[in-house]
């Protein structure tokens, strides 16, 4: 059986998995693909997240990618970074750079098994603030020059791209080259608040067929997370393992302990199961019922009779999803643009599914419906702050500043008692 | 590395290594590097597991069930880990050799 | 990097290239960057 095949039906357990530590954020990103701001509630315990990192040592599974919102504006992220350390679970982090000062940066540096990457939507702050916020260029700049001052070695520095920043791969090379960090591009999906810029922010046929030519030429230095495969089609296949590994290779542990297929499908339709559950991560991951079907033959459906199918595997599941495609037939994105005429041909009074839950602290009165002419421009939310202070205005919840509020929760309060 | 003469003395899958039983095989992590390796034979995964407590990596191949014929594909597979770092020669001053009852000093 | 033997496979060749392709790719490298996760 060839790799992928293998790969496709499953694993033993996870090679790694995304964990979301929480959906506090100080930042308001347009695009935010967990639809962060404010923390849940009902979020893991200190205690409970411990458990899981020790669950992952006993399943080997190899690494953690870990994010949110910005995990590091919870208070115990460097314990749970050292305790993973201590179990044999690799930690990558990604951070809007907010709160990597001196301090934490020689930590890091430090540190063995931690990779840090700093995120950026533009090489310039005029593209990065338009979807980042105010001033959040320059505090990922900063945590960057920080990292190298500390002697952290290769740090990553991850951009999504858009149609506003598809002409800047070279700046951005440029901007990674400058800090010794590796360079990382990943896709937009329509995920989170994603889906309500999708239209407005994702890159054009021609952007896609350019940055396809770009990763053929530069693809062996720069980071993709796998997620151009569906580019593949283009021509030969882009460097990498190209199929999706949702549900097989790689799974998402949201803050609350939602166990979804990937971390562009928060939503029930993809969700296998929680860790707090009796059987744990590992029931969830070995036995759900969404995941032994994502393991099972997939025959490719309408995409199936395609001559790149082989290469391009029909697309990304999220990205059809979020824009209402069925999910055996073209990505919204095909490279032959099946997608797109699939999209133009459907009607107005498409459905577009929601995310299951939503963090955000600022929103769009209404988000734009598919099919109907795009609103004003996105708003950016509130301004990131440089040193990552906390809320200027006082939280709307407790919850927004203290990571242990569960009293919202029923057992919460329980449940604080006895992590104390 | 030359499969027919590189893979002498004992060997040991690197500290900094996780080898993960798969149905297929397994998969092999190095923590250092991140690397992560396919390992497309149960027997080869075990020849690995069995590399430290075997004289040399030949040996552990044999005790894997490895046979004759097939020795070369499994040396070729066993020096390109060595290659990427997956394993590397067991450092130590004296070893049993159970199968020979002598002492063998094994180089770092 | 990882990639999949690629190039047409008839029914008779088939068997010897499976063969071929056991003995060279006992050992693969693999090379994903969090399939998607996006961190």
């Amino acid at each position: 059986m060839r790799l992928v095949e293998e790969f496709e039906a499953g694993l033993e357990a996870p090679i790694c998995i995304t964990w979301e530590l929480t959906y506090a954020c100080n930042l308001a990103c347009v695009h935010c693909l967990s639809s962060s701001g404010r923390r849940d509630p009902r979020e893991l315990t200190t205690a409970e997240a411990k458990g899981v990192i020790e669950e992952l040592e006993r399943m080997q599974v190899f690494y953690v990618n870990v994010g949110g919102g910005e995990p590091t504006v919870r208070k115990d992220f460097w314990e749970l970074l050292d305790h993973a350390a201590a179990h044999r679970v690799g930690v990558k982090f990604s951070t809007n750079g907010s709160r990597i000062d001196a301090a934490a940066a020689a930590r890091l540096a430090a540190s063995d098994y931690v990779d840090v990457q700093v995120s950026i939507d533009g090489a310039t702050a005029a593209v990065n603030d338009a979807v980042r916020g105010p001033g959040s260029f320059d505090t990922a700049l900063g945590a960057l020059e920080r990292l190298a001052a500390a002697g952290f070695e290769k740090p990553k520095v991850s951009v999504v791209v858009t149609r506003q920043n598809a002409g800047q791969l070279d700046d951005f090379k440029a901007i990674a080259d400058r800090y010794g960090a590796q360079l990382r591009i990943t896709r937009l999906r329509p995920s989170g608040r994603g889906a309500d810029v999708w239209d407005e922010l994702h890159p054009t046929a021609a952007q896609q067929r350019s940055l396809y030519m770009w990763l053929l030429e530069h693809g062996e230095a720069v980071l993709t997370g796998d997620s151009f495969f569906h580019l593949s089609a283009y021509g030969e296949a882009l460097p990498g393992l190209n199929l999706c590994g949702a549900g097989r290779v790689v799974c998402l542990i949201d803050p609350v302990g939602d166990v979804y297929a990937c971390p562009f499908a928060i939503h029930e339709e993809f969700r296998a199961g929680n860790v707090r559950e009796p059987r744990g991560f590992e029931g969830v991951w070995r036995d759900s019922e969404l995941f032994a079907e994502l393991r099972r033959p997939q025959s490719g459906g309408a995409c199936g009779s395609c001559g790149h199918y082989d290469a391009c595997r029909g697309g990304c599941m999220a990205a059809k999803f979020f824009t209402g495609l069925p999910l055996d037939g073209p990505d919204p994105e095909c490279a032959l643009g099946h997608g797109a005429g699939l999209l133009a041909a459907r009607g107005a009074e498409a459905t577009i599914p929601a995310p299951a839950v939503d963090h955000s602290r600022v929103r769009p009165a209404a988000g734009p419906a598919r099919g109907r002419p795009a609103p004003v421009k996105p708003s950016p939310g509130r301004p990131a702050r440089a040193g990552g202070a906390a809320a200027a205005r006082p939280p709307a919840k407790v919850c927004d500043e203290d990571p242990l509020a569960e009293f919202l929760a029923a057992g919460g309060a329980a449940r604080s008692a006895a992590e104390a | 590395m030359d499969p027919e003469t590189g893979l002498e003395g004992r060997w040991r899958l690197h500290p900094q290594v996780a080898l993960r039983p798969e149905r297929f095989g397994a998969l092999a992590y190095h923590f250092g590097t991140r690397r992560l390796s396919f390992l497309k034979s149960p027997r080869l995964a075990a020849a690995v597991r069995g590399l430290e407590a075997a004289p040399d990596p030949t040996a552990a191949c044999r005790a894997a069930g490895i046979g004759e014929g097939e020795l070369p594909s499994y040396r070729r597979a066993l020096a390109t880990l060595a290659e990427t770092g997956m394993i590397v020669p067991a450092r130590g001053a004296f070893l049993s050799d159970s199968e020979n009852n002598s002492p063998r000093q094994v180089a770092a | 990097m990882g990639s999949a033997p690629d190039g047409p496979t008839g029914p008779v060749a088939e068997d010897e290239d499976e063969a071929a392709a056991e003995q060279d790719l006992l050992v693969e490298d693999v090379s994903i960057d969090g399939m998607c996760g996006v961190y």
